[in-house]
C-alpha cells in the first residue's frame, strides 16, 4: 500500500492526530482509574458495607462510566477533522464506534445494576447484571486498541512518530504499512 | 489540494502557510502550561475525592483504602501527564523537561506527606 493520499495538509493532520492522542491519554487514564476502583469497590462490598448507589466506591465507578462515553463521544466529534480516520462509507471509525458502544453499555448498566440490587442486595461478581459492565468494557477496550493502533500507524506513515529502533520491529512496521505483513509471516 | 470552505485563495490555489496555521489553531507544542494546570487540577480533585473518604465517610471508605487509591491514581495521572507532555513536545525545539519535572516532583512529595499525615 502506497502512502495514503492526504486530504488535508500534512502539518495540520499531524497536529490534529496529536490532539486526538492527548484525548486518548486522558480517557485511558480514566479507564485505568476504573480498574483501580474495580478492586476498591469489590473489597469494600466484602468488608464494610452492603451495596448502595450512595456507596463512595460506587460513585467513583459510576461517574467514570458516564465520563467515558461522553469523552469518547467528544473524541468522535473531533475525529471528523481527520479524513484518514473515517470508517466504512464515510461513517465513524469502526474502533471508535466499538469504544463508544461499549462504554454506553456500561453507562446503561448503572441503571440496570441499581434496579437489580433493589431486589437482590448481595454483591456476587457473576450475577447477570454485572455481565454488561464487563462485556462493555472489553468491547470498548478492543475498539480503543484498534483506534490507537490506527492513529499510531498514521503518525508513523507521516513521519511524526518513529517506529521501534529494533530493526526487526521497524521491518514489521514497514511491511504492515505496505500491506505485506500477513502474506510474509503466514505461509 | 482541496481545502475546506473559507480557506485558500478561492480559485484552486494551494494552501499557504497562513491557511495551514489557521487550520491548526493552537499548536500542541504550546499547550504545555494548559496540560500542566490540568494535571494539577486532576490531582487536587483526586485528593478531594479520597478526602471525602477520610473525613466524611470513614465508615464506608476506610482511610487506608483512600490512601491506596490516592497513591495509585497519582501514579496514573503522572504517567498520563508525562505522556501528554512528551507527545506534544516531541519534534519541537522547546525545552520543557524542567516544566515537567517540577510539578511531578512536587506532587510526588506532597502525595507521600498526605498519605503519612492526613486522614483518620
Amino acid at each position: 500500500m502506497a502512502q495514503m493520499p492526504a486530504l488535508i495538509p500534512k502539518e495540520v493532520e499531524i497536529q490534529r492526530l496529536k490532539k486526538i492522542w492527548l484525548m486518548i491519554i486522558a480517557l485511558g487514564s480514566i479507564a485505568a482509574s476504573v480498574e483501580v476502583d474495580n478492586f476498591v469497590d469489590g473489597s469494600l462490598h466484602q468488608t464494610s458495607i452492603r451495596d448502595s448507589a450512595f456507596t463512595p466506591a460506587h460513585w467513583w465507578l459510576y461517574s467514570h462510566f458516564v465520563a467515558l462515553p461522553i469523552g469518547w463521544g467528544m473524541a468522535a466529534v473531533y475525529d471528523r477533522k481527520v479524513p484518514i480516520l473515517r470508517g466504512p462509507n464515510n461513517s465513524m471509525n469502526t474502533g471508535l464506534k466499538m469504544t463508544i458502544l461499549g462504554y454506553l453499555a456500561t453507562m446503561f448498566t448503572i441503571g440496570v445494576n441499581e434496579m437489580w440490587h433493589f431486589w437482590f442486595v448481595e454483591e456476587i461478581f457473576a450475577v447477570p447484571n454485572h455481565w454488561m459492565f464487563n462485556m462493555g468494557v472489553v468491547v470498548a477496550f478492543i475498539g480503543a486498541l484498534a483506534y490507537v493502533v490506527r492513529i499510531y500507524a498514521r503518525l508513523v506513515e507521516l513521519g511524526a512518530e518513529t517506529p521501534g529502533e529494533n530493526p526487526y520491529i521497524a521491518e514489521m512496521y514497514k511491511m504492515a504499512l505496505e500491506g505485506k505483513l500477513y502474506s510474509r509471516s503466514i505461509p | 489540494m482541496t481545502l475546506p470552505k473559507g480557506f485558500g485563495s478561492g480559485g484552486g490555489g494551494g494552501a499557504g502557510s497562513a491557511d495551514v496555521e489557521r487550520m491548526i489553531g493552537r499548536r500542541v507544542e504550546n499547550m504545555g502550561v494548559m496540560i500542566t494546570l490540568a494535571y494539577i487540577a486532576a490531582w487536587l480533585a483526586t485528593f478531594g475525592g479520597t478526602a471525602a473518604g477520610y473525613f466524611y465517610y470513614p465508615w464506608a471508605y476506610p482511610t487506608p483504602s483512600g490512601h491506596f487509591a490516592f497513591i495509585v491514581l497519582t501514579i496514573i495521572e503522572s504517567i498520563g501527564y508525562l505522556f501528554c507532555m512528551k507527545v506534544t513536545q516531541e519534534g519541537s525545539q522547546k525545552k520543557t523537561n524542567g516544566l515537567i519535572a517540577a510539578p511531578m516532583a512536587t506532587i510526588a512529595v506532597l502525595t507521600v506527606l498526605i498519605t503519612m499525615f492526613v486522614g483518620n
